[in-house]
């Protein structure tokens, strides 16, 4: 975890595939590549087997370009959709059973906090809605209560994408879905809610038809992971199999159920505000200077 | 046979607004070219599909479409593309790529 390992060893660089050649002579590592440059540099993300148009590959694509750095950064995942794509990726993947992904990641960067010391390494859970909401609700939420320092992101379909349409914690009330054919009688839980009452000290809800909005918002959360505490993220990121959304309409779906039901929420505790704003210029959350108190006549 | 996008540098350099690269689902799919629309004499460069990538899901379309509002971009069976780019004939550069265009890119 390092520059060393985006470069070649002696000798061998003529041997290496073309992707991988163009991973350390154009790829981010030691870089600050952005939104804006994508279609410009070569993405760590390679080909997977995610399905055609699929929301949550374009998050994921994003997410990767976000890391603020790649070089020094560790994904962990779980079974479900989004670990086809995340695992193939240069960056180093730790994949558990199903629903460990939040305790693995909290052995994880303590771990990496006792080797490393002060120097930065990222650790990011990216699972699916059943993998974070429902088999590993508890080991999400006692990393929250013990203010790890991680990220973790829900790629939240609103149903087990994976396994073929059964309902999980975050579907909708009422949807109706192949294995759960009489529809989900019980509401989307709220996570957000549950994020903050166990003391996240960031929380943010986005939908990938933003990309410069995703950027900032995966900047933000592992910067904060970094010292301050648990971060999170929920993401809108729609399985077009299980939902029967054309894919060329996937965008056009994310920008309805934005509007509708998953507009961008952000918090940031005041804690994570001032680090922020001291530690990495975010200028919108520098004190605000007091307000001059107009003169009386 | 199945579906490809694919970009009319004309249409594209007019605009090059960038915005599929940014929605692609699919990474290193969608890229950018500056010599591709200069030298056809266009300010901007243009983007253009390395099509041994493409998923065919024509989300590129809908964006070209409905935000960028510019019409650059069709779904074409890939053996009847004109001419097209392969990741294997893509070069990167500072700010921009290169592409030697194959014809045809099968059969
Ligand atoms: C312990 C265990 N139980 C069941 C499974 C089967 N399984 C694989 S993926 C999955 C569902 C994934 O759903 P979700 O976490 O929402 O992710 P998605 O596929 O929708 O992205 C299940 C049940 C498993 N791998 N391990
Ligand atoms: S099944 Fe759904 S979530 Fe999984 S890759 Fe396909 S479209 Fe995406
Ligand atoms: S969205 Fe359309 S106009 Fe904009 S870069 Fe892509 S093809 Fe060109
Ligand atoms: S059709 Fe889909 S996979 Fe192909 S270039 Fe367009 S957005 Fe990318």
């Amino acid at each position: 975890m390092s520059l060393d390992y985006v470069k070649f060893s002696n000798g061998f660089e003529k041997f290496m595939p073309k992707e991988y050649r163009d991973m350390v002579e154009h790829g981010p590592f030691g870089k600050k590549v952005t939104v804006s440059q994508m279609g410009s540099f070569k993405e760590v993300l390679e080909e997977h087997p995610m399905c055609a148009g699929c929301a949550m590959t374009l998050f994921i694509r994003l997410a990767m370009i976000a890391f603020p750095n790649p070089e020094d950064t560790i994904t962990v995942g779980t079974a479900g959709c989004g670990r086809l794509a995340i695992s193939q990726a240069a960056i180093p993947f730790v994949y558990g059973n199903y629903g460990d992904q939040n305790g693995v990641a909290s052995g994880l960067s303590r771990g990496l906090r006792l080797r490393f010391g002060d120097k930065p390494k990222d650790v990011v859970v990216m699972a699916g809605d059943g993998g974070t909401a429902d088999i590993g609700f508890q080991q999400v939420l006692h990393s929250w209560f013990r203010k790890e320092r991680f990220t973790t992101i829900m790629l939240d379909n609103e149903v087990y994408g994976n396994t073929g349409g059964q309902e999980s914690g975050m579907t909708n009330r009422g949807a109706v879905l192949k294995m759960a054919p009489l529809g989900k009688k019980f509401e989307k839980m709220d996570m957000l809610q549950m994020a903050k009452v166990a003391g996240c000290a960031y929380v943010a809800t986005v939908v990938p038809n933003n990309p410069r909005r995703v950027e900032s918002v995966i900047k933000k959360a592992v910067l904060i992971a970094r010292e301050v505490g648990s971060t999170y993220i929920q993401a809108y990121t729609s399985c077009n199999i299980e939902y029967a959304i054309p894919t060329d309409k996937v965008m056009e779906d994310a920008k309805t159920v934005e509007n509708d039901r998953y507009q961008f929420t952000e918090y940031v505790s005041e804690e994570a505000k001032q680090y922020l704003a001291e530690r990495y210029g975010y200028k919108e959350f520098l004190p605000k200077p007091a307000a001059a108190i107009p003169n009386k006549a | 046979m199945y579906l490809v996008a694919d970009i009319s540098v004309e249409i594209c350099a007019s605009k090059s607004c960038k915005l599929c690269t940014q929605y692609c689902p699919e990474a290193n799919t969608i890229l950018y070219s500056e010599e591709m629309g200069k030298e056809r004499g266009f300010k901007y460069g243009s983007a253009y599909v390395a099509v041994d990538r493409c998923k065919g899901c024509a989300q590129c379309v809908w964006v070209c479409d409905n935000m960028a509002k510019n019409n650059a971009i069709k779904m074409i069976m890939i053996d009847q593309l004109p001419k097209a780019a392969l990741t294997d004939n893509i070069t990167y550069g500072e700010k921009s790529t290169t592409a030697v265009l194959m014809s045809p890119v099968v059969g």
